[in-house]
């Protein structure tokens, strides 16, 4: 038999001006069920607290309802007096009757009907209400971070110096990303290598980063505090135990024309390589497509070179199964292939280069040994022209979104290239300057009146090849004028946008993506670094383009919420999640297809001899995050939601 | 002269959105018409076609369904889902003769709390003009005696 | 004639060779123009097979019967169109699997019978694309038309008038090809959300959470009309609310086999003129 306790609350004059409390409390008392029905002019005050701890205990009430604020002001409060009292803390219900009655209605004996409407629903409704026990989730303290480039460097270092054990797991050879690749950064001019090459090393050396070059994750199994992470090692055909990085037999290989990924064309590189001279760590591996060994079965050249037998061509992918209880997803960006824009003359004449060719060329570690060079004959380019949102803000032929770098890092080209070759002109055809951000629209002033980088607004309809000079044709449009300019370099300002792979990917780790391929967060505004997995959060360029400050603070932020869950051995959740009637499923997976979550799996039902009988819907409860969609989506009202089950729901209706 | 028809309307909300922004027009002081009660949902995924059923069955006049704007949803999708599962149930209910000018939906979210106490005040002023729902109140009688075939 | 006697040889050729355990065609039924359902396992029931314009019931349903494809062996089905779409969703709901099916498909026009090409649902592809695209004017129902003419009120006199003859019989979802749940929600009472007695609100209740189960899978092919026995033109709402997917969701049901069922799924441009 149900024994409900009904607390009405005055809230002072709050609500009692309005709700008539003691013909409410006689009225809740007379209603079935209801065991103790009373009213005091504050129940969220310790007295007032005592007092229903007290009746709890007095009645043995088997549920309570507390007729005040809104549950989102008190829920918890009274849950914990509930506890206290040795009553389960889900027998606890609020009936608002402030926020939404005495607050919001005028005519006493109206606004009495109607606290007592929403009474009599709540007392209905914990009737109904089930013991329920916070779900625990053991949680394995590892983290996997995602990505070797500034954004996964700076999560996985945040995270190892809190003492959490991390593992690092880089697609290329090299730790570094893009930021390795270029040459000064915005808004301080400070050399990209020399921040951070003693990131990288320090990661690399860290006792609680376990570092995973030239290798790619397989497979992302489980959930928040328990994911199975398969990563693939990539064959290096350099056996990293034994080889110290000596070089030797780089010099040694005989192909030495592989244009270079790591100079984006500009340089060479041998068939055994690193991608550049800092990289971390400092071994080389072997490119298989480009190797003469692997082509024709000969050469061996570089384990001939080899004084410590490192070099082994046998060498096969291998595979390592970790226990890991949150991942940082740092895979960054790519540029966008500028090809498409056909009157840019991008891949057709050798001087159009992208913005990240740039950064090489000014590198003092790039191909050019950072001098600015025309790739075509190695001179000095006398008037460099620059073309922002080449590919951004262009829904006809590019991407609709900002790149949100270009503007600050073309502002920095034509500073660096003013640096280098004193008389240079420079000239920028821009859509709007964007430099909001610490010190950023200083430097873009700066780039203008110290550095007399000419702005031009308007966009570039065409460009050709006249007397050795890149004609660029565009319109200023604040004089309202097209203009010619006679370059001898162009530099395109190129989108950034996801990386080629970035949707399967994001298929493998569980999470959602934009329509460009972009991570999405849990929420833009308020949970900006989690994605929509619970366990798996999101840092730098994957999410959205990022500049490097932007990139390194939500890195920091990721290893906060990493360092959280990890700050205990269990996690605690409200057990507010779907449960499945397995007798009843029809196993139509409608409710896999609706989860916003990907919580629901597929279970075999088997009989006693293993034969499979039926496959039936299962809710993890370490996924579930209780929104319900599914429960309504079940046809056959298999599965329900607790905390807000369908006979809750049902006799709070009815209750009205 | 009778007293004025008073409609009764329930109110289906998700937690997040819709009941934060009654929860603001409480805590704004704003005034409105005393003839919703509402349901709190953790999200309008919850909100099952049944729930209308029973709101009318229970004798409401107008049943209001509520929930966070498109994109706004805590829980990320419930309420795309639940846009297309009300678009087919209200299409389905005014073929069966249950006029959509009784079961209205909205999107309010947690800042909104005038567009809350504007939108009871219009629905409860809509739904008094359409007078009380006699033909359902009908069939519930109709429950009170026995069955006949 | 011609299309029946092939068809009993092909039967009996595949079950000759394994290919098929089990046909599931028509037989003679009480009258004559009554049809039953035939299961053939040998070569003599497919002699007892009949394929006329009077063989309209939609089989699928029989599919689902549970064990029945749980050997993963093959079973064949005459099926007209309709049906072929029924057994593209029981697919996309992952109630059967189409490799298993062997499809005699075939179709009529007045009273002649014709063979439809293909075995498998996917061969028919071309065909329900071209039925989404020209529906046959038979869809065309003039009561349809008038109901939508009717205000409000009116509607719901004419429905309440229909659903008061319910008897809650339950012979539409037994009928039904999608009404495969092993329980029904007007089953499940705890809580008893649709009211089982014969009042016409419980029947209403039972008619409408039905309709809206159907929205989006219903193939319109008039097993639940048919099955009626106080005649209440169920079909008509399963019709209605077909079009009301095909008009907002662009979803024709049973096109194929991987079809997404349209209330698990959404598009974040969903039209939602309604909602204030």
């Amino acid at each position: 038999m149900a024994k409900i306790g009904v607390f009405i609350c005055h809230c002072g004059e709050n609500i009692a001006a309005k709700v008539d409390c003691t013909k409410l409390a006689a009225a809740m008392g007379e209603h079935p069920g209801v065991e103790v029905s009373v009213e005091y002019k504050y129940f969220c005050s310790d007295p007032g607290q005592e007092s229903v701890k007290k009746a709890i205990r007095e009645n043995n009430l088997t549920g309570i309802v507390i007729a005040a604020c809104s549950p989102r002001m008190h829920e918890a409060t009274f849950r914990k007096a509930c506890a206290e009292a040795g009553l389960n803390p889900y027998l606890c219900e609020i009936a608002n009757i402030r926020e939404q009655c005495s607050w919001v209605h005028t005519d006493g004996d109206m606004a009495t009907a109607k606290a007592a409407d929403i009474v009599r629903s709540m007392v209905e409704k914990v009737k109904r209400n089930n013991i329920l026990q916070p779900i625990e989730v053991p949680v394995t303290r590892r983290a996997l971070v995602i990505g070797g480039g500034i954004a996964g460097l700076q999560a996985a270092l945040d995270i190892a110096n809190a003492g959490q054990e991390v593992v690092l797991v880089e697609r290329e050879p090299s730790l570094g990303g893009h930021m390795a690749q270029l040459s000064e950064t915005f808004p301080t001019l400070d050399c990209s290598q020399c921040i951070m090459t003693p990131r990288m090393v320090e990661t690399a050396q860290h006792p609680n980063i376990r570092l995973l070059t030239y290798a790619e994750i397989e497979s992302v199994d489980g959930y928040i505090g328990n994911f199975k992470v398969r990563v693939r090692m990539k064959a290096r055909y350099v056996d990293m135990n034994a080889c110290t990085g000596c070089g030797d037999c780089i010099t040694k290989c005989p192909v030495k024309k592989i244009s270079s990924e790591f100079d984006c064309g500009l340089g060479k590189r041998t068939a055994i390589y690193t991608p550049f001279a800092q990289s971390v760590p400092n071994m080389p591996v072997i490119d298989k497509a480009s190797c003469i060994y692997f082509k024709n079965g000969k050469c061996k050249t570089c384990q001939k070179s080899c004084e410590l037998n490192a070099i082994n061509f046998e060498m096969q992918d291998e595979f390592i199964d970790l226990e890991i209880g949150a991942i940082v997803v740092a895979t960054g960006f790519q540029v966008q292939n500028t090809a498409l824009y056909g009157e840019y003359g991008y891949g057709k004449f050798p001087d159009v280069i992208t913005g990240l060719q740039f950064e090489r060329l000014a590198s003092a570690s790039g191909p050019t040994a950072g001098r600015i060079l025309r790739p075509s004959d190695g001179k000095e380019p006398e008037n460099v022209v620059f073309i922002q949102c080449a590919g951004s803000r262009d829904p006809s032929k590019g991407v609709r979104y900002c790149s949100k770098i270009c503007c600050m890092y073309t502002a920095k080209h034509a500073m660096l290239y003013a640096h280098k070759v004193h008389d240079g002109k420079t000239h920028i055809f821009y859509m709007d300057i964007r430099a909001a951000g610490k010190g950023y629209d200083e430097f873009t002033r700066r780039a203008i009146e110290e550095d007399e980088a000419s702005y031009v607004r308007g966009r570039v309809s065409k460009l050709w090849q006249e007397n050795g000079k890149l004609m660029v044709r565009g319109v200023d449009t604040l004089l309202g004028k097209p203009v010619t300019v006679a370059a001898d370099m162009v530099v395109l300002a190129t989108a950034m946008v996801p990386q080629p792979n970035a949707k399967e990917f994001a298929k493998t780790i569980g999470i959602a993506y934009d329509e460009y391929g972009f991570y999405n967060e849990a929420h833009l505004k308020l949970r900006p670094v989690e994605s929509s997995t619970a366990g798996v959060f999101l840092a730098g360029a994957c999410q959205s383009p990022k500049d490097i400050p932007d990139s390194v603070a939500q890195a920091s932020a990721t290893a906060s919420k990493v360092l959280a869950l990890f700050s205990k051995e269990k996690l605690e959740r409200e057990p507010v999640i779907a449960v499945n009637n397995e007798a009843t499923c029809a196993g139509c997976w409608g409710c896999v297809l609706a989860c916003p979550y990907n919580a629901i799996e597929k279970k075999d039902i088997r009989d006693r001899s293993g034969k499979l009988v039926k496959q039936v819907a299962y809710v993890n409860p370490g996924l579930c995050q209780g929104c319900g969609t599914c429960v309504s989506f079940c046809r056959s009202n298999s599965l329900d939601l607790a905390g807000f089950t369908e006979k809750q729901i049902f006799a709070e209706v009815m209750g009205l | 002269m009778s007293e004025p028809f008073e409609p009764k309307i329930v109110a289906f909300v998700c937690t997040y959105c819709t009941y934060a922004g009654a929860d603001l027009a409480g805590t704004s002081r704003l005034k409105y018409a005393p003839n919703v009660r509402i349901v709190r949902l953790p999200c309008t995924g919850r909100i099952s076609p049944m729930f209308i059923l029973k709101a009318l069955q229970k004798g409401a006049d107008g049943v209001l369904v509520s929930g966070c704007h498109p994109g706004d949803c805590h829980f990320t999708h419930g309420n795309y889902h639940a846009r297309r599962r009300w678009m087919v149930f209200r299409a389905l209910l005014d073929f069966t003769g249950i006029s959509p000018e009784r079961v209205i939906f909205s999107w309010i979210s947690a800042a909104e709390g005038s567009k809350f106490a504007d939108l009871i005040n219009s629905v409860t002023e809509d739904i008094r003009k359409l007078g009380p729902f006699d033909q359902y109140q009908q069939l519930i009688k109709e429950t009170e005696s026995p069955a006949t075939l | 004639m011609i299309t029946q006697e092939k068809y009993r040889t092909t039967v009996k050729e595949l079950l000759a060779n394994g290919s098929i355990k089990m046909a599931i065609g028509y037989r003679p039924g009480s009258t004559s123009d009554r049809r039953r359902p035939l299961f053939i396992r040998t070569s003599e029931e497919a002699d007892q097979l009949v394929l006329d314009s009077t063989c309209i019931t939609n089989l699928s349903g029989y599919l689902v019967t549970e064990g029945l494809l749980s050997d993963e062996k093959r079973v064949g089905i005459f099926l007209r169109p309709e049906g072929i779409r029924s057994i593209n969703i029981l697919a996309a709901e992952y109630q059967l699997n189409v490799d298993q099916i062997i499809i005699f498909g075939f179709d009529f026009t007045g009273r002649e019978v014709r063979a439809l090409q293909g075995q498998t649902t996917g061969d028919f592809s071309a065909l329900l694309s071209e039925i989404r695209e020209n529906p046959p004017l038979a869809t065309k129902e003039p009561l349809l038309e008038r109901i939508e003419k009717m205000n409000a009120k009116e509607r719901f006199d004419f429905w309440q008038q229909e659903f008061s003859r319910c008897i809650k019989c339950y012979a539409c979802r037994q009928a039904c090809p999608m009404c495969y749940c092993r329980r029904c929600i007007v089953d499940s009472n705890q809580p008893q959300w649709v009211n089982t007695s014969s009042h016409t609100l419980g029947n209403f209740e039972w008619n409408v959470v039905r309709a809206f189960h159907l929205s989006g899978r219903c193939v319109q092919c008039g097993n639940c009309d048919r099955a009626c026995p106080v005649n209440i033109p169920l079909r008509l709402i399963n019709q209605r609310m077909a079009k009301e997917v095909v008009d907002g969701f662009d979803h024709f049901a049973g096109l194929s086999p991987t079809q997404e069922p349209v209330l698990a799924s959404f598009k974040k441009d969903d039209t939602e003129t309604f909602i204030l």
